[in-house]
């Protein structure tokens, strides 16, 4: 047994933390989030210098062959840092879906550019009426000659706006809610047909309504096979709920000490506020929560890379359930210890708490999971 | 014991009903006219522009059963925009403690709603704490006027109030709640600087007030100088009673069963979710508690006296109702929780629900935080001797 980081793994971190650190002070986020792309062409340079967008993909296309636990290594600096730049949407999501069912000869012409940061991805896989279920699917692809033509509306697509690709999900087969029957198609963002609406998330980062209309995309740009890409997407959906779940761990350990800190400042009835016991009480809670989260963290991370593919299934959701839970519990008690302070747009608190509830949000809610566990 | 209406309160309500009918707004009409107009029907109707206001002072006289019903009524029509610190606030202050000369000045334009209010209480360094507050008053030497500095936060309607009442520091050489003096301040005095502070749903509805060397005549004091801390301590029972907004919330909680209605899932809706169908259920049982705890202390307060410390219980639960509405309609939103301003897409009540959601958070730290209700609970309630913690 043994939960300590490789050396690659801990070198990693800091140089994404020192990133943070050098970069990322709430002002300068701000700025980014409040103008148009909504993140920083430079830090995105800078993070496929540094390789971090070439983690998880192969070697042979520029990669470093790393798996889930690097990604739970950025992204749990990336929440720490609130990181405005679409690591998630690309690396994650649309590479994911890319490395996973990209013939050799689509992932050779496509991954080195998610590698260098010249091409950005994302993924295209809730639609007005599905709520959480992938499966839930009503844009469909028809075959055509050697191409699929697809037709539907996609909904909170994440960083569309600034994407040259779009893995989108469409039915190929099937009823609604199938699981058979789905099939993946990377799709060129600027494709004919493709009309986006673009709006920013709660949290300062940006999604879009996407509709298809007569999307003409060749059949070699279809990842996996035909009728079967519900596994792909729920292999990636793992991979995400682990990033996401990294990140608000990340979120939970500044907001636990952001408010231990600012009760030992504030001064109320002539003692810091860290003095009354009930509030102590509440802070150990918030350090509990955030410990047990991080435990969850760990245990699905590494079940997910080393054990049985349906206990690391089960622990994912319980993972999502209890970050949820626990993260938004922390974040309203966050705030709550903050009083007035923590309701403004000048404590880094708010902004925490504003990601939380988007995390919470993304791929299954606390709700959605807990019933999928208990399933 | 008895949950019967009479029939005179049936013939109350039916009353109310018509007359929210007959002045509802109509659209094209200039609004700001048409609220005014409403208020002056009310007023003709026997003071019913101001339910809560005594007899003496023009007030309707009604039961507590009429007050409830009226609760109830107002929370399903839509009334006038109207805002909390004159008539709900400042003028029980100036009718109670005021002298004739300061109710006949200023009691008028409050009951009319021509003049806006704020409260300037809370400073950076006096949240929870607020009788640690220093903005100073000075008296000057002809005894004509005082001169106050320092700072207040959190003003709600600062920007937009014509008048500020105010607590201020006149003696800070004993216990922290002597010395304390109650101001009336016109907004447009000189030396009074209005800063907007931008809350978390993104919204402008508070700000920093600066008070530089500003002029305030002796007659705008209410009461003695140095015993504003007991008049003000009145006002926030009166404000916690109307913070639990439980009439509201029984609405709310309305459309937020309708709105979960409307999220199709696989053959129903949302509703038919167990874990959702679960914490709506649980929100509506506590509703149904915390309605009878505010009739139970409407009826222990029929002889007119001012609210108890049950008003604490109502608002420490009535803030939380609040914020567990504004959650699960987050809640119901989904994926769509997390667009922000106007989004193309998802379902019309998502439009604001995480920034409704956002918002709702201050509703357990202003007007007194829970932790303070609890407090005065253990004390007053419970009789409890503080700990020195």
């Amino acid at each position: 047994m043994n939960f300590e980081l490789s050396d690659e793994q801990k070198l990693i971190g800091e140089s994404v933390e020192r990133f943070i650190q050098d970069n990322y002070d709430l002002e300068s986020r701000r700025k980014l989030a409040d103008q148009e792309p909504g993140f920083s062409k430079d830090h995105w340079a800078t993070m496929a210098e540094l390789g971090w967008l070439a983690l998880p993909f192969a070697e042979e296309h520029g990669g470093f062959g790393g798996n889930q636990i690097d990604a739970m290594v950025v992204m749990e600096q990336f929440g720490r840092g609130l990181v405005l730049e679409p690591y998630l949407a690309s690396v994650v999501m649309g590479g994911g879906a890319v490395k996973r069912g990209a013939s050799a000869a689509l992932a050779g012409e496509i991954v080195p550019g998610i590698v260098d940061g010249s091409r950005q991805l994302t993924l295209a896989c809730t639609e007005p009426q599905s709520r959480f279920d992938l499966h839930d699917v009503t844009t469909t692809a028809k075959a055509s000659g050697d191409e699929f033509v697809i037709n539907g509306h996609k909904s909170m697509v994440l960083h569309a706006a600034t994407a040259t690709q779009i893995v989108v999900s469409a039915r190929t087969s099937g009823g609604q809610i199938d699981r058979d029957g789905i099939s993946l198609f990377l799709v060129d963002a600027d494709a004919a047909g493709i009309s986006r609406q673009d709006f920013p998330t709660v949290d300062g980062l940006r999604a879009s309504e996407i509709d298809f209309k007569d999307v003409k995309v060749d059949a070699s740009r279809l990842l996996g096979e035909v009728d079967k890409g519900y596994e792909i997407l729920t292999a990636v959906a793992n991979d995400t709920v682990l990033a996401l779940s990294a990140e608000a761990v990340g979120i939970m350990e500044k907001l636990y000490k952001n408010t231990v800190e600012y009760t030992q400042e504030r001064v109320q009835f002539d003692h810091p506020l860290a003095e009354f016991q009930v509030l102590q009480h509440r802070m150990v809670d918030m350090f509990v929560e955030y410990e047990q989260c991080k435990s969850l963290l760990y245990r699905a991370t590494l079940e997910t890379t080393q054990g049985d593919p349906e206990t690391a299934q089960r622990t994912v959701h319980a993972l999502k359930h209890l970050v949820g839970k626990s993260g938004i519990f922390i974040a309203e008690n966050a705030v709550q210890l903050h009083g007035g302070m923590g309701m403004t747009e000048e404590l880094a608190v708010g902004h925490y708490f504003k990601r939380m509830l988007v995390i919470d949000s993304q791929f299954g809610n606390a709700d959605y999971h807990l019933e999928k566990f208990a399933a | 014991m008895d949950i019967e209406l009479s029939a005179e309160d049936l013939a109350f309500r039916d009353e109310v009903r018509a007359f929210f009918k007959e002045n509802a707004y109509k659209p094209g009409k200039d609004y700001a006219e048409w609220r005014l107009d409403w208020f002056k029907k009310a007023r003709e109707k026997g003071g019913w522009d101001v339910p809560k206001w005594p007899k003496e002072f023009g007030g309707p006289g009604w039961s507590p059963t009429q007050h409830y019903i009226w609760e109830q009524e107002t929370a399903r029509a839509t009334l006038p925009w109207d805002m909390p610190f004159g008539v709900g606030m400042v003028a029980p202050i100036i009718m109670g403690y005021g002298n004739e000369e300061q109710q006949e000045r200023f009691l008028p334009d409050i009951r009319a709603r021509t003049v806006n209010w704020c409260q300037g209480y809370s400073e950076p360094g006096a949240g929870s704490d607020l009788a640690s507050l220093k903005t100073k008053a000075v008296l000057s030497e002809d005894g004509s006027h005082y001169v106050v500095n320092g700072q207040k936060i959190w003003t709600t309607a600062a920007h937009i109030a014509d008048w500020m009442f105010c607590l201020t520091r006149t003696d800070d050489s004993g216990k922290k709640q002597e010395g304390i003096t109650f101001l009336l301040i016109p907004m447009d005095q000189e030396g009074i600087e209005v800063k907007p502070i931008i809350t978390l749903g993104g919204n402008h509805t508070v700000n920093t007030v600066y008070l530089t060397d500003v002029k305030v005549p002796v007659e705008n004091r209410i009461g003695e100088e140095g015993k504003g801390w007991t008049y003000a301590k009145g006002l926030l029972q009166h404000e916690r009673t109307g913070l639990a907004g439980l009439s509201r919330s029984l609405v709310a909680l309305e459309g937020l069963k309708e709105n979960a209605r409307s999220v199709p899932r696989g053959n129903g809706d949302l509703m038919d979710e167990p874990s959702f169908r679960a914490k709506v259920a649980e929100l509506e049982i506590d509703l149904l508690a915390a309605e009878y705890t505010e009739l139970r202390s409407l009826a222990s307060a029929q002889a007119g006296a001012a609210p108890g410390p049950e008003s604490s219980i109502l608002k420490l639960k009535g803030t939380e109702i609040q914020q567990r509405i504004q959650k699960l309609t987050m809640e119901a939103a989904g994926p769509f929780a997390a667009a922000w301003g106007d989004k193309p897409a998802g379902p019309k009540f998502a439009k604001g629900g995480t920034g409704g959601y956002l918002a709702s958070r201050a509703y357990t730290i202003y007007g007194g935080a829970s932790e303070v209700q609890k407090d005065v609970i253990a004390k007053n309630v419970l009789g409890i001797k503080r700990s020195s913690r």
